[in-house]
């Protein structure tokens, strides 16, 4: 909402700089976003007369004027198509400039010299008004400066207006709210006119409400004689400063008021209006209607239309038809000052996308008693300003009352509610400033009534939010021991991962933030058989269409973002929500996910180093890792079900749940993300089943003062035989005392059997009773060389 | 003893008698590599020999193998040794350059959007805020309604909702996490929810689809507008140093009545810079003591319980802090970026 510091003067008397004007307004709620003066520059610009006005020899639409400035007379070739002997307007100089930059210098136009520029209101910048000659008022003097003649130039203030104050979308509003916030005095308008037009204007004009709930009140007044023709300067140029274009004057004077007071008018062509009536009704499903912007809309059956005897005029509280606007022809004049149920004229606007001035402040909620003012201070101008006369008797249907709203305030409960200590008096010294009245006080109690021009103020706590800006944020105290709860213990979930956060950092990795929003054609290789992608009704763009189902996808976005700027190498996690649609599910499936990529090299070449690229047991130990920081020390592996992976691939296995899985990752889908060289490893865990698998309680494992017994074993194996099953069977048969395994060997091919593999194992013995014997050893050996004999046909490693 | 077996282990002790003669002479690290070329390569004299092991009798292979693998094993241990030991010579005595690189060591690291909300995790948690959290799809009731936002209210203007079908949207804002937990456990409450929200914002220097934010909410009784400016005070010092200074100004939220916006003072001091745009101060986000018709949704009963609540957006937080120019930039995941903190 734009309003400028000299409209406001005239309700309220202040003598304070722009600076402090947008202080004390965002202070009371209406925050300036800015706010600028005008910028003008009226040097070498003057009131000349034109005394004659003659034909160009070459050019049609040119003439060739004397202007008389008062001090000489000069030359000018002018274009306007209203230029005439007689008629006062602004000359430029040689030096001026006009709008745009222009530079005005004496020279000869199509062959005819001319020493300067008459302008239009546009070329100074004063309105849109670009069609002639500025007309300037036949008693100004000749030669006055044009600076002198507008005036000292106008701030701007364009404040923000938030959805519960419509009363703050008018000049008035805002002027009062300075006034309650400075103390200054606010004066309303007083509406004074003569209306000679003494006819009943129920001969001319009915009113007819089907729907009361959608129109409480109705108020129309009749003009006669109008005359439609140019606002004054005065009109044009305020409504410009405003952003609102000029029409003529009485489509003006409605918008100068509905800035004003608020409430949005509507001026009809009468005599289009057939059988003297308005009606007012909700539209028919599928019932098209022509706004006067020439769009054709088609409505729906919520929509409420303002109607004459035969046909649709207006769709109520957003816009007016073509069929009955307000034409240079026009000679009588219907004037519509009506309130509609906010929550249905939003409805319309939303639905057709129509949001148009009148529609954001009746959508707000309007004064439902202002209608009569500002329809009669809309008259009071167009007597003033010679538009037309106005019939004396006025149309005010008003079959839903809105009454005003009586809240009962506690003042206890104020003083509660802010932390303050404010009294009875000190808080019924706020009212007027207000315009609450008080009804009556009850002990603690006080009975106000609230304006209807505050729809926002519903109940006990919208009027201590009042009182509380009035007496000041800034006064209220900032409590230093605030009341706590200490009697919650953390949330373990997210101080859980938090510590895996932290844990991966620590493996080397970095953490990344990746939109959630991805395209479909990323998501796609990541959805399961038969589910969906969760896509956007309304997406930003395609590249942002849904919600992505995987965070190997984000990871792979990020390693092709830096690819792409020459850094191949990175490690990166991230920990964050993946969703999806089930089949036939009715929501969605919404898990927090944890993923990690290790991409290009994991050693540079280096003075004491070789380059090294990544491999599956790089990714598998991260897995292995990551999992034992969890607490999880064994999981199992399994086929992927991923479309993602390579054939070096696994799943990840918890308590024989698929949990995850990590792998290299395919060259098709690398390709996808355009990353050139696929040599990218990753794995993904659903972090709820870490969560539920970490270590909890643990408690201290009593450590064996004997000394271990290292045992090294190298066998020879059938090569189809998984190193894993091996493992199993050898912690099976080793008895009680075996505390570690590790493979320190692994081989196959040349020296080797064909279709054997050669494995080397590291086992240590150790018993918390008591050293060990070399026998108890041999003999636990034996019994695991026995046993994977049998099972496995494996065989001591001959050497 | 089988003439062949004979042979092999005669030629086993020629082999060892000129590597150690051999190996004696080597006085460089690239001698003990050319022996253990010689010595250990497929072509070399010790692979030759287990290749005359198929020429063997059966009973005699055992030994000769074993063997064979004896003087490999001893042969590769002498030659990593001899190697080692040029290694510790030129370290120790001769060229020891400390100033050589070290070895290439990953670094992780925590992305700084986290580590901001991290702190103004532990901040809050300090001061008895348990952190709650919800999911990112969300109802229109949680999201709208139950916060006092009815279907085609004009506040929901100030949302530009991204919608899924049905009921279901992504959240605009942390609060619908609030609406859980009020539905879930009654008064005393004391929480922050963390988290990512979204909104149908074109991406440009300071707008992004997707952002972060903690909202907190205190529900007890007799909780005061005057214990809401207490906390977020207490916030602002233990975040930014004690010499910032936190204003309250009049702002609008459908759930929260009164409410507020509330400001920083700027690391300028109040002098003026082009981060506050002279004005000295740092908006940070809204507040407010909780709306009743909200504890209506949950129901709490107003004349009991009051309650505040307020909000803060991490990114904003992050840009003041590190001076990021660009909201755009934290999503990037630029290793350049990354790497800086
Ligand atoms: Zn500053």
């Amino acid at each position: 909402m734009k309003v400028t510091l000299n409209w406001l003067k005239e309700y309220v008397d202040f003598s304070l700089s722009p600076a402090d004007i947008a202080k004390i307004l965002t202070m009371a709620g209406l925050e300036v976003e800015e706010y600028h003066t005008e910028t003008r520059d009226f040097s070498n610009l003057v009131v000349a007369k034109v005394e004659s006005v003659a034909k160009h020899p070459n050019a049609d639409k040119l003439s060739v004027c004397t202007v008389n400035t008062g001090v000489k007379q000069l030359q000018i070739v002018c274009g306007a198509p209203n230029v005439a002997a007689g008629m006062l307007a602004p000359l430029a100089l040689a030096g001026a400039t006009v709008a745009g930059g222009l530079k005005i210098e004496a020279r000869a136009v199509r062959g005819v010299p001319s020493d300067g520029m008459l302008c239009s209101e546009v070329e100074l910048g004063l309105s849109e008004r670009a069609d002639g000659l500025m007309v300037l008022p036949e008693n100004t003097p000749l030669g006055m400066k044009m600076e002198d003649f507008i005036g000292e130039a106008d701030t701007v203030f364009d404040i923000f207006i938030t959805p519960n104050r419509p009363d703050c979308m008018s000049v008035i509003g805002i002027a009062r709210v300075l006034a309650a916030f400075t103390g200054a005095k606010f004066i309303k308008p007083v509406v004074k006119f003569s209306a000679p037009l003494m006819e009943p204007v129920e001969k001319s004009m009915s009113v007819e409400i089907m729907n009361s709930d959608k129109c409480a009140r109705y108020s129309g007044r009749l003009i006669r004689d109008v005359q439609i023709k140019q606002s004054p300067f005065w009109l044009a140029n305020r409504l410009h400063t405003v952003g609102i274009r000029s029409i003529n004057n009485v489509v003006d004077i409605t918008n100068y008021v509905m800035m004003e007071t608020g409430q949005p008018l509507h001026a009809f062509d009468y005599d289009r209006l057939a059988g003297k009536k308005i009606i007012v009704r909700e539209a028919v499903e599928g019932e098209k209607f022509v706004t006067l912007d020439n769009q054709e809309h088609t409505l729906n059956k919520e929509a409420l239309l303002i109607c004459d005897a035969e046909k649709p005029v207006a769709l109520a509280g957003v816009m007016g038809g073509i069929n009955s606007e307000v034409e240079d022809s026009t000679r009588t004049v219907f004037l519509e000052s009506a309130y509609f149920d906010p929550a249905n004229i939003r409805f319309t606007a939303k639905n057709l996308e129509m949001m148009t001035e009148a529609s954001r402040r009746m959508e707000k909620g309007i004064d439902p008693d202002g209608t009569v003012y500002a329809m009669d201070r809309a008259v009071q101008l167009m007597e003033e300003l010679a538009v037309g006369r106005i019939v004396q008797s006025c149309i005010d249907n008003y079959p839903r009352k809105i009454d005003p709203v009586k809240i009962d305030l506690s003042v206890g409960r104020i003083n509660t509610l802010l932390g303050t200590s404010l009294s009875a008096q000190e808080i019924i010294a706020f009212f007027p400033a207000l315009e609450i009245t008080l009804l009556r006080q009850d002990g603690d109690l006080l009975h106000i009534i609230v304006p209807t021009f505050r729809p926002d103020l519903t109940r006990e706590v919208d009027i201590i939010e009042e009182i509380a800006m009035l007496y000041g944020y800034d006064n209220i105290r900032f409590e230093l021991a605030p009341k706590i709860n200490q009697t919650q213990e953390q949330n373990p979930n997210t101080h859980f991962r938090d510590q895996i956060r932290y844990s991966l950092a620590g493996f080397g990795f970095r953490e990344t933030i990746s939109y959630s929003l991805i395209s479909e054609k990323l998501a796609e290789p990541f959805l399961a058989d038969k589910c969906e992608f969760i896509k956007l009704l309304n997406p930003l763009s395609l590249d942002m269409a849904g919600f992505r189902p995987s965070l190997i996808l984000s990871l792979l976005t990020n390693v092709a973002y830096n690819r792409n700027r020459q850094m191949p190498d990175m490690r990166f996690f991230e920990i964050g929500n993946v969703a999806w649609k089930e089949p036939q599910q009715q929501g969605f499936t919404e898990i927090t996910q944890i993923g990690a990529i290790l991409a290009g090299k994991k050693q540079q070449q280096a003075w004491n180093a070789q380059a090294a690229g990544y491999d599956f047991y790089d990714i598998k130990g991260a897995v292995t890792a990551f999992l034992r920081k969890c607490g999880i020390h064994n999981f199992e592996q399994g086929t992927v079900r991923e479309k993602i992976w390579d054939k070096e691939s696994s799943s990840i296995l918890i308590n024989g749940k698929y949990c995850g899985a990590f792998g290299k990752i395919n060259a098709a889908l690398c390709s996808l993300f355009k990353i050139k060289v696929p040599d990218v490893y990753a794995f993904f865990i659903n972090y709820q089943d870490v969560y539920e698998n970490r270590a909890t309680g643990l408690k201290y494992t009593a450590i064996s003062k004997f000394p271990s017994i290292p045992f090294d074993l190298a066998l020879l194996v059938d090569a189809g035989i998984a190193l894993h099953d091996i493992e199993k069977e050898i912690w099976q048969s080793a008895g009680p005392h075996l505390v570690n395994l590790k493979l320190f060997d692994y081989y196959q091919g040349e020296q080797i059997q064909q279709g054997k593999k050669s494995i080397a194992f590291s086992l240590t013995f150790s018993s918390k009773e008591c050293t060990l014997s070399v026998e108890e050893v041999d003999r636990a050996v034996k019994n695991v060389l026995s046993h994977l004999n049998k099972l496995f046909g494996a065989i001591l490693r001959p050497g | 003893m089988a003439e062949k077996l004979q042979t092999i282990v005669t030629q086993i002790s020629q082999i060892t008698a000129e590597f150690q003669r051999e190996l004696a002479g080597a006085e460089s690290r690239n001698d003990a590599e050319q022996l253990k070329l010689k010595y250990l390569s497929r072509k070399g004299p010790i692979q030759n020999l287990f290749g005359l092991l198929g020429t063997l009798d059966n009973q005699d292979r055992p030994q000769a193998g074993a063997e064979l693998n004896r003087l490999k094993a001893d042969v590769q241990k002498a030659i990593d040794a001899k190697i080692e030991s040029f290694y510790v010579e030129t370290a120790s005595i001769e060229s020891f350059d400390p100033s050589l690189p070290g070895q290439d060591w990953p670094v992780g690291g925590i992305h700084p959007l986290m580590v901001v909300m991290d702190e103004i995790k532990q901040v809050f948690a300090g001061m008895g805020f348990r952190i709650e959290e919800g999911n990112e799809i969300e109802t229109d009731y949680h999201n709208f309604e139950a916060l006092n936002i009815p279907p085609h209210h004009p506040s929901r203007d100030m949302h530009d909702t991204f919608y899924l079908g049905g009921k279901y949207l992504l959240r605009t804002h942390t609060s619908p996490v609030q609406i859980h937990v009020m539905e879930s456990q009654k008064p005393p409450i004391r929480m922050i929810a963390p988290g990512k929200c979204y909104r149908k914002d074109t991406p440009d220097a300071s707008h992004s689809p997707m952002f972060h934010q903690v909202e907190g909410l205190c529900v007890d009784k007799g909780v005061s507008f005057a214990d809401l400016k207490g906390v977020v005070q207490a916030f602002a010092l233990k975040m930014f140093g004690r010499d910032v200074k936190v204003r309250f100004r009049p702002g609008f939220f459908p759930f929260t009545e009164p409410s507020a916006e509330y400001d920083f003072s700027c690391f300028c001091k109040g002098k003026g810079c082009r981060v506050c745009k002279n004005t000295g101060w740092l908006e940070i986000s809204g507040a407010g003591m909780v709306d009743p018709a909200v504890f209506g949704f949950v129901d709490y009963d107003p004349k009991i319980y009051s309650g505040y609540a307020f909000g803060m957006g991490v990114e904003r937080i992050a840009m003041l802090k590190y001076e990021i120019p660009d909201i755009r930039i934290i999503y990037e995941n630029d290793l350049r970026f990354l790497e800086q903190f």
